[in-house]
């Protein structure tokens, strides 16, 4: 009883405001190296997503039929690729594709999930249970497997892969998000606030879902890495995003026949894939480790 | 927790890893051939072995070499030349063909070629029960008769310019007359078959009786199974094998100034062809057709799509490759964007159009796609490309079905296969939906008249009446590639890279 007061007063009188959490989020993870090289990468790709059209120097289809096949030069920072297109342009134009592909993919995966999982986890009983039984089912099929599964019913199309994104990552984050639901309802606070008649729904959203963010937060990150992933290896596979877009997994699976000739228009989107995925991991890394520390605190 | 971090982590490493592996592969070292007398060749594996199933490229090698052909198609002059038949002659009204078989050909059993095997071999081609591929071709043949011991005659029910052709399709290899299993090897060919391992290799040794006197050329032929282009282009690189057939244009252009090694590219009437659907809209409205082809940019298309290798086409299947058919004089319209756009507005699509362009994944298709999405934009016809697996493309006749669509077609020895498959009216891969009354009273011309100025006329007017009006977009053909050892002398790529001669290569 003595700790959930505690608790409660601190949240109540001297709350941060969150442009405050944000700074000191950032400070937090600015503190060790690595985690500050993932932050600032990661941070430079979202403002290439941003900023991409007035970044990029040429249209991301544009096809210069006497410049087809160079190597990287001034004019050309990443080369040309076969058709003549500035290796540069499309990967700089494609950042803001895989953002909107895994970025709100897993935005939607991530809420819809956490959701389900706050409900399933606080109510428990059949609804919990079936909900439960279904996505073991899900689970147990590998996600690439699952992915190739839908994409062979929906057909290949950009829609279709966001979906994919959304339906293979529902069941992991809801898993997550009810593990920590589990432990936090019986907490004494909790009980506290069910004793003093607060509503089901006040209960899940101002007391359960802060204790439940930090988790989310690290999940969050983690699942947005490995979408990137999934969307590059589907565009990779041929069966995701249709040419000519500029996703950079079907830019190397295009590349990969001319790799004698123009090795540089495979080697920029790859690296590309691996750097944002690095950056993102060491992201959701540096987030555990600052949220971890708060806690022990 | 943990644990799943460094999953990631690790496969990116791995990705990494995996370039600069493959960045490596490539710079192996050359060195010359060792077998004397052994050629080896670098193919794909074998599905089918009977002369009557063959179809890819290394089946065809195969029994190319083991057996023999009637008549042959010379490569360079594109005209029938002998074989196993040394001599025929054709009736005046063009319906009876007489065959004079070589002598002193005989099996690998050891057994003497007469025409009996001639007959069987033909009747069971075109046996309508058994269903072959070729039934359907020699449909034509009224008869079969051995009228000697060595002379055949085959009597035909309407006159057919192309029947030489025709008995020189790449399933009308010889076998022996009451054949059991036509998988057994049996031929008369060039070259004998030592070992078959169906995974790994075929090993084919010198037929010391053969009729030709001083061929085969070589003591040993090894052809190798690869199920990868690169590897097989790496493999001739490194001097496992001698010779190399079919390959794209980057790995081709990789073997340039390479020592040791000699690559050609030879023409050939294969083709990617784009094809709106005539009988419904919007392809129904000729101006349709004809905005496309005006903002159609061929000469960028050569340059990007086949990298300048092969030859531009006039959106006929008629090509420079056929040269007495071939009129030089059809040229395709040169692009125009504003003619384009004005035609569009015209047909009622002032706002622009929009359709999806159906691709097969394979070859330079999804290139030509993604050119064509770029040219045609700019006079406002929108394409969504989708594509397809070729199972997918060509499964349950979907590539007939759709409005627009990129299809492969192979190349052949004449060209009026092309259009009584394709264009007349009512033909069986019709996938344009075409009827034009002229052009099929044109082609009917063609391809019966004996005549030989006549149908050269009719194929002019053909050639003219495609490139205003046909359905069909042809902005190249492209060509085949292959190098081989500059050990060996006597190699004769082939259109079809599997009808190409191994009994006439040597050691130099």
């Amino acid at each position: 009883m003595a700790l959930s007061a505690k608790i409660k007063l601190s949240s109540e009188s001297a709350a941060p405001t969150w442009g405050q959490r944000f700074f000191t989020l950032l400070r937090a993870l600015l503190r060790q190296p690595a985690h500050a090289f993932g932050t600032g990468v990661f941070v430079m790709f979202l403002l290439l997503a941003l900023l991409g059209p007035l970044l990029a120097p040429f249209g991301v289809n544009e096809q210069i039929v006497q410049d087809a096949r160079q190597a990287p030069s001034a004019s050309h920072w990443f080369g040309t690729d076969r058709l003549g297109r500035d290796v540069f342009s499309r990967v700089v134009l494609g950042a803001a594709d895989i953002f909107a592909l895994a970025g709100v993919g897993t935005l939607l995966a991530v809420t819809i999930g956490a959701s389900l999982g706050l409900l399933s986890g606080y109510r428990g009983g059949w609804f919990d249970e079936l909900l439960m039984r279904f996505f073991d089912s899900l689970l147990a099929l590998p996600a690439l497997l699952l992915a190739l599964l839908l994409l062979g019913t929906l057909g290949p199309s950009r829609n279709s892969v966001l979906l994919v994104i959304v339906v293979v990552y529902i069941p992991i984050v809801a898993r997550v998000v009810r593990s920590v639901v589990l432990s936090v309802k019986t907490r004494a606070y909790i009980e506290a606030a069910r004793v003093q008649g607060e509503s089901s729904a006040r209960i899940l959203f101002r007391e359960i879902f802060p204790a439940v963010l930090p988790a989310l937060a690290v999940e969050a990150a983690l699942r947005f890495s490995y979408a990137i992933f999934l969307a590059s290896s589907l565009g990779f596979l041929g069966v995701g995003v249709q040419p000519p877009s500029p996703d950079w997994g079907l830019m190397v699976f295009e590349a990969r026949g001319t790799v004698s000739q123009t090795p540089w228009a495979l080697y920029f989107p790859a690296a590309a894939i691996s750097l944002l995925v690095i950056s993102v991991n060491l992201l959701a890394d540096g987030l555990k480790r600052v949220f971890q520390v708060n806690l022990d605190h | 927790m943990k644990k799943k971090l460094k999953f990631p982590k690790l496969l990116s490493l791995i990705f990494v890893a995996s370039l600069v592996l493959a960045a490596c592969a490539s710079a192996a070292q050359t060195s010359g051939a060792e077998g004397a007398g052994t050629l080896r060749v670098a193919f794909q594996s074998l599905v089918q072995t009977d002369p009557a199933l063959i179809s890819s490229d290394a089946e065809v090698l195969v029994a190319n070499a083991v057996y023999d052909y009637l008549v042959d198609i010379d490569p360079v002059s594109n005209q029938p030349i002998p074989r196993l038949a040394s001599a025929w002659q054709v009736s005046d009204d063009g319906l009876s063909y007489t065959f004079t078989l070589a002598e002193g050909v005989s099996f690998h059993d050891g057994s003497a070629l007469s025409a009996a095997d001639v007959v069987w071999t033909f009747d069971r081609l075109r046996d309508p029960v058994a269903e072959y591929a070729t039934a359907s071709l020699y449909e034509n043949i009224a008869s079969i008769a051995a009228s000697g011991d060595l002379e055949v005659t085959f009597t035909l029910n309407s006159p057919n310019p192309f029947f030489l052709y025709d008995l020189s399709d790449n399933h009308a290899l010889v076998i022996k007359d009451g054949t059991d299993d036509a998988s057994d090897f049996n031929g008369t060919g060039p070259f004998v078959v030592d070992n078959y391992s169906a995974e790994d290799r075929i090993i084919l040794s010198a037929n010391p009786d053969y009729f030709i006197a001083g061929q085969p050329g070589l003591a040993n032929v090894e052809i190798i199974f690869f199920s990868d282009e690169t590897a097989m282009v790496d493999a001739l690189r490194g001097g496992q094998v001698d010779l190399v057939m079919r390959m794209s244009t980057p790995l081709f252009e990789s073997l340039d100034g390479v020592e040791g090694i000699v690559s050609v590219a030879i023409p050939t009437n294969g083709f990617d062809l784009v094809r709106l659907r005539a009988d419904r809209e919007p392809g129904s409205d000729p101006r349709v057709v004809q905005a496309m082809k005006l903002a159609t940019d061929r000469e960028a298309i050569l340059e990007l799509v086949q990298q300048g290798y092969g030859a531009i086409g006039n959106d006929s299947p008629i090509g420079p490759l056929y040269e007495a058919y071939f009129d030089p004089g059809v040229l395709p319209l040169a692009r125009d964007v504003e003619a384009a756009r004005a035609l569009l507005a015209e047909a009622g699509y002032a706002d622009g159009l929009v359709l999806t362009l159906h691709t097969p994944n394979t070859g330079g298709r999804p290139d030509l796609a993604a050119v064509l999405k770029e040219q045609w934009a700019e006079a406002g016809i929108n394409v969504e490309i989708s594509v397809e697996p070729e199972e997918v493309y060509y499964g349950e006749n979907g590539w007939l079905e759709v409005d627009l669509g990129i299809t492969g077609w192979g190349s052949r020895p004449y060209p009026q296969f092309y259009l009584d498959t394709m264009l007349v009216s009512g033909a069986v891969w019709n996938e344009a939906h075409f009827s034009d009354a002229e052009f099929d009273a044109l082609a009917a011309t063609a391809g019966t008249t004996l005549d030989e100025m006549e149908r050269v006329e009719a194929y002019s007017q053909i050639q003219a009446l495609l490139a205003e009006r046909g359905p069909v977009i042809i902005a190249y053909y492209f060509p085949v590639f292959g190098a081989i050892s500059d050990q060996f002398t006597g190699f004769q790529l082939e259109a079809f890279p599997g009808r190409t001669d191994l009994h006439t290569i040597r050691l130099k």
